[in-house]
């Protein structure tokens, strides 16, 4: 405190003079010194004075929160008795016994007699008492454990119940060095760090003299003057820019929005911050494309009256109709496009050229209408460029696609043009326009039927998403036309919209409609994306298509521009210290903690991270090198080699070792397995196809068909889990669920759990042990028998590892369950030996109260 | 347990007492043989303001301070359950008024008693472990909180025996509970630490109407829809061992673990963002020879001052109205060498008792000059 400081300044002043020769240096570090001492003094001086300050102001605080009290006392006091017996006024009347005290004190040296109370004690009846536990949390599935529960270079203080006495248990030896912390300034450090170093400047001596007066190192100084002087500058500039910033708006794009999408939100569990695995996962897309879900386009009605079906009907009212010009042009391309639709291959490139044209055309003419439209049209001729090149680069491939879905397209073009006909004719006037319209409307629809991507087939796929955007160009020209007409400024597109949008054509394909109303509801009509749509196709189409099929115009679109896994800004990193473990996530043998080890088996099962490999997974996949299956969390393709493949199993329920996926310890996926199905709800939403024969008895754990436990005082020793009603054998009776903690957590925790001779460690995997000490469910208070009714087993759910407690034989209603922990020979700690043992040994709590004596 | 740095040191207390005032013994009373835990005058009826109650061993005992250092034995409870210890007594009181007394123990079974009937009200059974501490709330004496090995903290109805709310889980302690405070002005929120060397500020505003609806609940108590709360509005760390007492000042906490201290800090919470903040060091009250765990400290109704015993059965009283700290006095006499538990201040302060290991309780009255 205050009084150390001329000790402190002293040994600064002969170090000086030991190293310094240079008179003037000397006389410098002279002031330099005393200055120090006296910034120390006044800071210190300071904080006495705000410490008194804070305590005043509390003080006062303190007598206004007492007054209540006294108050509240005195009512209670008058209160009236309501005719209650009133025993202990009667007492205060009539003690038990009176012991008289020394009204005039006793003398330090002065003998006091002790005076046993006469006691005439009420009885309490005996209360039942309950188990010891420690006050747990419900949980339904496993999580993960949260950084700040580590106990791992935490240091540990038991209370030594026979000893008396704490210990403080850190076993340093094998503990990793805890990464050593920054160092963190105080404001007063800050401040004379700052002070002196605008002063003095931040020379060798001064940095010593600070390093002495503060007890750190001369680099923290120098880094810490750094980082104040950098705090100074953006403060300054701060100031200067004050009240410039927005907060999230529309204009930011997508990305930026989708972060904490991307960060919270679980791809496996559909949850946010799922608690099992965790925020911030790496994105894995799977490299193959769900089809997108579309109808045709024919048969659809239109969604609003901004639907771009209505398109027709706004072109005929007379108010909106000006520009002949453009009208005749769209007639123009119309016919043309038609003609491109009808006829062969390369008039299809052809008509591409040309509807570039007439773009470029309108562009200019719509010039003077309005500086808004006028932008959007400048953009527009900037994006039409790619759509030219591409369709002149086209790939012979893609070509020979064209042609058949150009064949098509003439074939179900007789067909479908009646009922067509008959809807249109009923708003439309203008026939010629009208019939032109048809063919062409008809054209795309059935076009898209050709390009349905069907799945499995990527040559398919490719193709017809070429195939798609000649027919849509075509389109576009139209749609531009008309816009001409009705064109607005409230067309101008956010980078957040843009983002949307293509999203939008992500999920549901090109639907104007859906995409209007499920991604841009509000801000963008129908009619406003279809007509982005339109100008925008390539770049859509490139990010859709398949890689290898990948139309490369060179083009780079900021955001759009790939569909691999984004670089990840780490917005919401867990607060807290990171400790980084330099310890192995192996295990490396299990040390007596161990009380349960899994399934039987002496090999623990892998802990399965998906890949991100693209299509095939080679040698470097990280599934391949972990020995773990490839899953359908992967990004390889179905086809992966890796791949487990699920069962095919029809009739035997998936209950037997000859399931692939019982013998495997896997649950069945409804996903992967062939006739594994899942009935959903009441069936309104429509039934899932049903393969095969019976339900599948192997997703017990995914499905959650437990059986229900009841929580009860164990016939053996503590709390005991019980059934409700009546099981066979191999019945699935519920989930262990637990923290997920590394074994190096379990290691320390062990140690702890050990002392209080209750442990609930399960070991699950190669990286994870289960601990349902403060978390879990009541299967965590199944007791341990060497002829156990159930037993726990390991099963691999949908990519994780999961405990299931099973029926060992037929279990009557409320009989407790037992099972075997499984402890190895040298595992189980003494009081496990015990036949029909416990993992809670009730006499080892004693009255610990009474040794709560001084430890020496 | 962050260094203390230049401009963050805090007031360090003189042990050179200011003998404002002096106190006398004027009584000891032997209460059988077992180590008493608990003593606690009451504060919630003026009509009681000189009745205080003990627990230790299986045994309450509610006494009355009279005149000229003499105590009168009013009642006597003893726990047919001779495995019984108890740790903690709290006053409370009925809905009508009644006074009643709280006290827990080992076995984690919060016995309520009407001593104005001098019968058992309620025996409260949910706690998995022993009960460390219970306190009442001052303005709603029929809620009490309780702390527990169990590594909860537990918030009871007495009047009707209902667990209200448990405040334990993701965020709570992670090893014995044994100290708890309710604050003073804001009903929802109160302090609790414990063995995991944290104290933890809760709040239950969120849950107010689970308090509310515990008053009118009349279906089987086990019913009830007892709350979970897993996330502390702030947890602390100023202390690097078990932190066996807290107790509000104000909006500031007085604390103290097994470093022969006791200290007044600030909590500075960031309202807007509950988990986080900071936390202050301000004042040092040093305690000597007081290392061990389970030493409870004390203060008069008006918070003006603090009474602690240590481990050769001597207390020190602190001046609470003054900074830097003024040690008032220290109060020895050579046959008191017990560990001192726990001390009790009457309301104005005039009288100090202090409950020994030895099963020995103390009594020490100010001397009027």
């Amino acid at each position: 405190m205050v009084t150390d400081d001329s000790n402190s300044s002293g040994r600064i002043k002969s170090h000086v003079d030991d190293d310094d020769d240079g008179e003037e240096e000397e006389d410098r570090l002279e002031g330099l010194e005393n200055r120090l001492s006296e910034l120390k003094r006044k800071i210190q001086g300071e904080r006495v004075r705000s410490i008194k300050e804070k305590f005043e102001a509390n003080r006062k605080k303190v007598d206004a929160h007492v007054s209540p009290f006294s108050s509240a006392a005195s009512s209670r006091a008058t209160a009236e008795d309501n005719g209650n017996s009133n025993m202990l006024s009667s007492r205060m009347r009539m003690p038990l016994c009176k012991l008289n005290g020394f009204s005039h004190g006793v003398g330090d040296r002065d003998y006091v007699p002790t005076k046993d109370v006469i006691s005439a004690s009420v009885k309490l009846p005996i209360a039942e008492r309950i188990p010891p536990y420690t006050t747990w949390i419900f949980l339904d599935r496993n999580q993960r454990m949260a950084e700040d529960q580590s106990v791992v270079g935490r240091r540990q203080i038991y209370y030594e119940q026979h000893g008396g006495e704490t210990l403080i248990c850190s076993d340093s030896e094998e503990e990793p060095e805890p990464e050593e912390e920054k160092r963190e300034f105080s404001e007063g450090e800050d401040s004379i760090i700052w002070l002196i170093g605008q002063e003095y400047g931040m020379g060798e001596e001064v940095q010593d003299a600070l390093c002495q007066l503060l007890s750190v190192d001369a680099s923290d100084i120098l880094e810490r003057y750094n980082e104040l002087k950098l705090k100074d500058k953006q403060n300054t500039e701060e100031f200067s820019n004050s009240g410039f910033k927005l907060g999230i708006s529309l204009e930011k794009g997508l990305g930026a929005a989708l972060d904490s999408f991307d960060n919270l939100f679980c791809r496996r569990c559909l949850v946010f911050d799922c608690r099992l695995h965790g925020c911030s996962q790496p994105l894995i897309s799977a490299s193959e494309k769900q089809p997108y879900w579309s109808d045709y386009e024919g048969d659809r009605k239109p969604c609003s009256k901004h639907c771009y079906l209505q398109l027709k009907a706004v072109r005929e009212v007379p108010e909106t109709c000006s520009n002949f010009a453009s009208k005749a042009e769209e007639k123009a391309s119309e016919e043309e496009c038609s003609k491109a639709v009808s006829s062969d291959v390369p008039h299809a490139a052809a008509s591409g050229v040309s509807l570039q044209v007439e773009k470029t055309d309108i562009g200019i003419k719509n010039v003077d209408s309005s500086s808004g439209v006028e932008q959007e049209h400048g953009i527009r001729g900037k994006r039409e460029v790619p759509i030219l090149k591409d369709s002149n680069d086209l790939p012979n491939l893609s070509n020979k696609k064209q042609k058949t879905a150009a064949s098509d397209t003439k074939m179900s073009f007789v067909n479908s043009v009646p009922s067509l006909d008959q809807a249109l004719d009923s708003t439309k006037g203008d026939q010629g326009g009208t019939t032109d319209n048809k063919v062409n409307r008809d054209s795309e629809a059935d076009a898209k039927e050709v390009g349905e991507p069907i799945p499995d087939n990527s040559v398919h796929d490719g193709g017809s998403s070429i195939c798609q955007p000649h027919h849509g160009s075509g389109n576009g020209a139209i749609i531009i036309a008309e816009m001409s007409e009705t064109s607005r400024p409230s067309t101008e597109w956010n980078p957040i919209e843009k983002d949307l949008y293509l999203k939008g054509v992500e999920i549901f394909g090109r639907n104007s409609c859906l995409i209007a109303r499920n991604l841009l509801s509000g801000l963008k009509t129908c009619l406003d994306v279809s007509n982005y749509m339109r100008e925008n196709e390539v770049s859509v189409f490139r990010r859709s298509s398949t890689p290898n099929l990948l139309l490369d115009d060179g083009r780079t679109d900021p955001g759009n521009d790939n569909d691999e896994v984004p670089p990840r800004t780490r917005l919401f990193r867990r607060k807290g210290k990171t400790r980084k473990l330099k310890y192995s996530t192996k295990s490396a043998g299990h040390p007596s903690v161990w009380k349960r080890i899994a399934g039987g088996k002496n090999q623990s099962c892998k802990q399965y991270t998906p890949c991100g490999c693209l299509s095939m997974c080679g040698k470097d996949c990280p599934c391949l090198t972990n020995e773990t299956c490839c899953e359908k969390y992967c990004g390889c393709s179905k086809s992966c080699k890796n791949r487990f493949r699920g069962c095919h199993c029809a009739k035997s329920q998936c209950r037997s070792r000859q399931c692939p996926c019982f013998a495997a310890g896997r649950e069945c996926d409804p996903d992967v397995c062939r006739n594994c199905w899942v009935s959903c709800g009441d069936g309104s939403l429509g039934e899932a196809p049903r393969r095969g024969e019976g339900q599948c008895g192997n997703m017990r754990l995914l499905l959650r068909q437990q059986q229900r436990i009841l929580l009860g005082k164990s016939d053996v020793a503590g709390w005991g889990a019980f059934l409700k009603n009546s099981v066979s054998k191999n019945e699935y009776l519920g989930e262990y669920t637990g923290e997920l903690i590394s074994h190096h957590e379990a290691d320390k925790r062990g140690k702890i759990y050990d002392r209080a001779n209750s442990s609930f460690l399960f070991d699950l995997n190669d990286q994870y042990v289960l601990d349902a000490q403060r978390k879990g469910d009541k299967l965590k208070f199944a007791n341990h028998s060497a002829k156990p009714n159930c037993y726990a087993k390991v099963m691999f759910v949908a990519g994780d590892h999961r405990v299931g407690i099973f029926a060992n034989e037929r279990i009557e209603a409320s009989e407790e369950l037992f099972y075997d922990y499984r402890y190895g020979p040298d595992q189980a700690p003494v009081w496990a030996r015990k036949p029909e043992g416990s993992k809670k040994d009730d006499s080892a709590i004693t009255h610990r109260r009474a040794r709560k004596h001084q430890s020496h | 347990m962050s260094k203390i740095t230049l401009g963050n040191e805090s007031i360090v207390g003189s042990l050179t007492p200011s003998n404002k005032k002096s106190y006398k013994v004027t009584n000891r009373i032997q209460e059988g043989k077992k180590p008493l835990y608990a003593v606690v005058f009451n504060f919630l009826d003026a009509r009681f303001f000189d009745v205080f109650v003990t627990a230790g061993g299986n045994r309450i005992t509610l006494y009355n301070c009279l005149g000229d250092g003499a105590i009168s034995a009013l009642q006597s409870y003893a726990d047919e359950d001779k495995e019984e210890s108890f740790y903690t007594v709290s006053w409370a009181c009925g809905v009508n008024g009644n006074p009643y007394v709280a006290a827990g123990g080992v076995k984690g079974i919060i016995r309520v008693i009407d001593v104005n009937s001098e019968t058992i009200h309620k025996s409260l059974v949910g706690h998995g472990d022993s009960v460390n501490e219970i306190r009442t709330q001052p303005l709603k004496p029929q809620l009490v909180i309780t702390a527990s090995k169990d590594e909860s903290v537990r918030l009871w109805n007495v009047e009707t025996g209902i667990c209200i709310l448990i405040f334990a889980g993701a965020g709570g302690h992670r090893y014995e509970v044994l100290s708890v405070d309710f604050h003073p002005s804001d009903i929802y929120r109160f302090a609790s630490c414990g063995m995991d060397t944290t104290i933890k500020i809760w709040s239950m505003k969120e849950f107010w109407t689970y308090v509310e609806k515990s008053f009118t609940w009349t279906d089987d108590p086990s019913k009830f829809p007892t709350k979970f709360v897993q996330f502390p509005v702030f947890t602390a760390s100023i202390h690097t061992n078990y932190v066996d007492c807290n107790r509000w000042f104000g909006d500031f906490i007085l604390s103290k673990s097994v470093d022969n201290e006791i200290l007044l800090w600030e909590p500075q919470l960031k309202e807007n963002s509950p988990g986080e903040g900071a936390s202050d060091v301000l004042l040092r009250y040093p305690v000597p020879m007081c290392d061990i765990w389970f030493i409870k400290f004390s203060c008069d109704l008006h918070l003006s001052s603090v009474a602690i015993g240590n481990q050769e059965g001597k207390v020190y009283v602190w001046d609470l109205k003054s900074c830097p700290p003024v040690l008032i006095t220290k109060l020895s006499h050579n046959q008191s060498k017990s560990v001192i538990r726990q001390t009790a201040m009457s309301v104005d302060g005039s009288t100090i008792l202090a409950c020994c290991e030895d099963g020995t309780i103390w009594r020490w009255d100010v001397i009027t000059k």
